[in-house]
């Protein structure tokens, strides 16, 4: 709706009607008495007064609708829409409900208006909708139905590193996974990445996507973890000097995995390279 | 003002330097790579960060820094706490995160 | 907070934007330049004000649900960040202010911080 509402008062005449509308471009004008709302006074209102003698220095109140119909503030657009659709009026003066003073206009246009903009903003979010993957899980019959990504990681390359984590997180995004479930894998499959950027010559993620959980698996050749319990612990951290700067290997990569996911286990030997495995259950923990 | 102004306000958990702790400070610098710390702060600032590594004690020592106040609540290396005693650097650990101590800092006049 | 007024306090430089979000509402903010502590605390729709401005700060953004990010003390990152940030939706700005004052004046114009959101 509009506020700043263009108000007449009932002993103004059909003349300001005519600089009014005339000024402002605008169709109708309320006619408000000590705040309250005593009537409406419509462009058809003034042709009709030019017809007759000297209906130009009327007073509005003569010549105005007197039982308006209203909508309040607190009403839902899509009333306000019926009650267009229903009344054939082009404007409906709003009243706030507790005080019932005017507080503004709403017209076809307003409504148009606000339509549009929240199309533009949808926009995004049905683009999303349009490539979502979801049904693939319900048309495929089968009793256990996986789907398996793979995306090779170079090691040392911090340009790209998190790039096949958000391949990753777009795909989740097209299966139609709730976003805190993909809050959860993107983060752990994130850290998982980096460690194999920061850390190693190569590896790959392997998601093992299923509809009630995604397994992940980060698999690298890279120089292994002696002591996987002292990895794990937060703020322990090999990384050398330059990572640090990087704004990584502080000690946090393994911690947060292990906070994002349902469940994690690492197999490392030294020289052997590493396989971190964590999964995710669509529900949660506690429904697994 | 003193650290020990700022410890009662921010009810910071002292670690090191409890005999430090009538030091002037002179300002406030947040950040966790230790290459703007370097850089950056001037001498007698209080220093907000992330990082526990000991690095941040010889860091804090070579600016002249009045203290470092570790964030969220993070548990300090052993051997940070060791070198911290041996420079003179007093260590204090807060629960909130840096936008909340610096703001409270802030709040309190530090610049 | 509205985004605008972020912008004004700070007199920070509009990197990339997403369209028609100068007038979306940001109720918390935090500091920090390590990305995988922040991917360990930060909650969706935070304001985050960062030293780093490596193409992994967009990542932690995209992967934490960040949408804002503010880079402090002046520093501009490379083309890439700022394409990457385009891509993925997320607002980048700059302020010359370092990281510790601009922390203070957010909060000093009633931006909160985590402790206190979650008092509310």
């Amino acid at each position: 709706m509009r506020d700043n509402v263009i108000t007449l008062k009932p002993d103004d005449t059909m003349n300001d009607v005519r600089r009014i509308l005339r000024d402002n471009k605008i169709s109708g004008i309320p006619v408000v008495d000590d705040d309250r709302l005593v009537g409406i006074v419509t462009i058809d209102d003034f042709i009709i007064c030019l017809l007759e003698d000297g209906g130009i220095n009327e007073k509005i109140e003569n010549r105005m609708t007197k039982n308006v119909v209203t909508v309040y503030s607190d009403d839902p657009i899509v009333q306000v829409v019926c009650k267009f659709d229903r009344d054939g009026y082009g404007r409906f003066p709003v009243i706030d409900r507790d005080t019932k003073k005017l507080v503004g206009i709403i017209t076809k246009g307003n409504i148009i208006e606000g339509l549009l903009k929240k199309l533009e903003i949808d926009y995004h979010e049905e683009e999303i909708h349009r490539y979502r993957a979801s049904h693939i899980f319900e048309d495929v019959i089968s009793d256990n139905s996986t789907l398996i990504l793979k995306y090779r990681i170079k090691g040392g390359d911090f340009k790209k590193a998190g790039e096949q984590t958000s391949k990753i997180r777009k795909n989740l995004l097209r299966l139609g996974f709730l976003p805190e479930t993909i809050r959860r894998v993107a983060i752990a499959a994130f850290e998982a990445e980096m460690n194999i950027v920061i850390y190693t010559p190569e590896g790959e993620l392997v998601a093992k996507i299923q509809p009630d959980k995604i397994t992940v698996n980060a698999i690298d050749s890279g120089p292994g973890i002696s002591d996987v319990k002292q990895a794990m612990r937060q703020g322990y951290s090999t990384a050398p000097d330059w990572v640090r700067e990087l704004g990584f290997g502080a000690g946090m990569g393994l911690p947060n995995i292990k906070n994002y996911s349902d469940e994690m286990k690492i197999k490392s030997k030294v020289g052997n390279g590493t396989n971190l495995q964590f999964i995710v259950y669509k529900e949660g923990k506690s429904s697994k | 003002m003193k650290l020990k102004d700022i410890i009662i306000a921010l009810n910071l958990e002292v670690k090191t330097g409890k005999d430090l702790l009538e030091r002037e400070v002179t300002g406030g610098y947040a950040g966790d790579l230790l290459s703007d710390v370097l850089a950056n702060p001037k001498k007698g600032n209080i220093w907000i960060t992330l990082q526990i590594h000991q690095n941040i004690i010889a860091v804090a020592s070579s600016k002249q820094l009045s203290g470092i106040i570790i964030v969220n609540g993070r548990k300090p290396e052993e051997e940070t706490l060791k070198k911290a005693k041996e420079e003179k650097i007093p260590v204090m650990i807060s629960n909130l995160l840096t936008y909340e101590v610096a703001g409270r800092l802030y709040e309190i006049g530090i610049r | 907070m509205k985004l605008d007024k972020i912008i004004s306090v700070l007199d920070a430089e509009i990197l990339c934007i997403v369209k028609n979000k100068l007038n979306s509402d940001i109720t918390k903010a935090c500091g920090a330049d390590l990305m995988s502590d922040v991917l360990a605390f930060v909650q969706p729709d935070t304001l985050l004000l960062t030293g780093l401005t490596t193409p992994q700060v967009v990542y932690t953004a995209e992967n934490a649900g960040v949408n804002v990010v503010c880079f402090v003390r002046g520093k501009k990152p490379h083309k890439e960040t700022v394409d990457l940030a385009k891509e993925k939706k997320i607002t980048l700005l700059v302020t010359k202010i370092p990281m510790f004052e601009s922390c203070g004046i957010l909060y000093k114009n009633g931006l909160m911080g985590y402790s206190e959101i979650s008092k509310q």
